[in-house]
């Protein structure tokens, strides 16, 4: 079960621009949709369902903002309502859902849930996109685990330890205490290091920073997790005593990696991972940098959630253990809980 | 005293009507559970037909005399509205009988 009276990430417009005249099918929390242009150049996502003979219509192609089913040519509008077909009258052909649709930050935002309640107002807001005093870079995995996996990975990152030995990890983020605080529906657990070496990631980016990557630094993690399924982390390293994560521009590397976590079933999810950052904005080699960096390392994390996955599902009745460093994960799940019970109760009640 | 028009008297209370079929001259009962086109079939006839539920437009038939009751989505209701023609899985009498070109 999902929340889905919600705004989820589907893909990125630029992944749907380079489908050309195809559309995109993808399922988010079970439902099978289909992403198309309709006639005025806006997107829109219909069922991924034929009402004539129940084909997917993603196997289709657009034609003139109309999604033409690729098996008998049904033509459907961005309504959810059938155009038009060859040798058809079409104005009895039962309509199939509609989903609402919003393109913002460079991504395609779908309403899974109920139509009726799709505000645009509820979307949430991010300073660092849109903005050109930051850059964006990021990528899309598809991850065959259970959508919460990755929220529990990325709200404790002592694993970073482990997974990522070579690039983000080092032993003195286990050692360095971590703390979680819930306030409303946002949770947050921030981690902070002081004096050490900074790990690979951080030394080239320090680099690209002309900060000396051989320098000591104070370490900060951030993580940020709010619903339904969104994670920013708030990560960097300042040149030590200078105040850490206030400490000036100048004396920093520091980002925001932005994680969108999209169920897909209950044991898969669209991932689309990317790292926002203020320093030296405006240059494409060192997003493209970080970018590899950030692909390779979160490529780590998805071999483990995978066979984790494969592991629960194996032994769906053992107990895990919930840990001090888990509380994050704990914590959000607990949000998430309670908004599906929310959202369960008033549609009993409606 | 002359037989009262059948095609001019509103329909039973319990929904049941008649239709004559112009054609092959045979009347046929239509009970409030069935369809015209199930009537028709019990009866041994083959007519065109395939969605069953008034959309695909398939069964369309010619009313030649009485009032149909139209409950497609096929026809516009600018159609409907002449009672000309009617679609036979779905659509019902207001009329006691219904004369079709079957």
């Amino acid at each position: 079960m999902f929340i889905k009276n919600t705004w989820y990430v589907a893909c990125t417009e630029a992944e749907l621009e380079a489908l050309g005249d195809k559309p995109l099918g993808r399922t988010i929390c079970n439902e099978k949709m289909a992403f198309f242009k309709g006639p005025d150049g806006r997107l829109a996502a219909v069922e991924d369902f034929c009402p004539h003979r129940g084909a997917p219509l993603s196997l289709g192609r657009v034609c003139k903002g109309h999604l033409q089913c690729g098996y008998h040519g049904l033509e459907m509008g961005t309504d959810g309502k059938t155009v038009q077909m060859p040798g058809q009258r079409v104005r009895g052909f039962p309509a199939i859902k509609a989903y609402a649709v919003v393109q913002r930050y460079g991504f395609v935002w779908v309403w899974p849930g109920d139509q009726s309640l799709a505000d645009e107002s509820k979307m949430p807001v991010f300073e660092f996109f849109d903005n050109p005093a930051w850059a964006y870079g990021g990528g899309l995995y598809h991850v065959k685990a259970d959508y919460r996996l990755m929220i529990d990975n990325l709200m404790d990152l002592t694993h970073e330890t482990y997974v990522h030995a070579n690039s983000v990890g080092q032993p003195e983020i286990d050692e360095a205490p971590c703390t979680t605080m819930v306030d409303g529906d946002q949770v947050i657990l921030q981690r902070h290091m002081s004096g050490i070496q900074a790990p690979p990631f951080w030394q080239m980016a320090m680099s690209a920073n002309g900060l000396d990557p051989q320098a000591k630094v104070d370490r900060w993690q951030i993580c940020r997790f709010t619903p339904p399924s969104h994670v920013m982390i708030d990560v960097g390293v300042a040149l030590a005593g200078k105040g850490g994560f206030d400490a000036a521009p100048e004396h920093k590397a520091y980002s925001v990696v932005v994680d969108f976590i999209t169920p897909e079933t209950e044991t898969s999810h669209w991932y689309h991972w990317g790292m926002a950052r203020q320093f030296k904005p405006d240059d494409a080699a060192i997003t493209d940098k970080i970018r590899t960096g950030q692909g390779g390392i979160f490529n780590e994390d998805m071999e483990m959630l995978q066979l984790q996955q494969a592991n629960i599902s194996q032994w769906p009745n053992r107990k895990l253990l919930m840990l001090n460093i888990d509380s994050g994960g704990v914590q959000s799940r607990r949000i998430i809980e309670r908004l599906l019970a929310q959202e369960n109760s008033s549609e009993i009640t409606a | 005293m002359s037989t009262p028009d059948l095609t001019q008297t509103p329909i039973d209370a319990d929904g049941s009507f008649e239709v004559h079929l112009q054609k092959s001259g045979q009347t046929l009962q239509v009970g409030k559970e069935q369809s015209i086109l199930s009537a028709l079939q019990d009866a041994g006839h083959e007519v065109p037909f395939s969605c069953s539920q008034g959309v695909c437009g398939t069964c369309l038939t010619q009313v030649i005399a009485g009032t149909p009751d139209h409950w497609d989505m096929f026809l516009t209701p600018e159609e409907q509205t002449t009672n000309t023609q009617m679609l036979i899985c779905c659509s019902r009498s207001q009329t006691a009988r219904l004369v079709l070109d079957l």
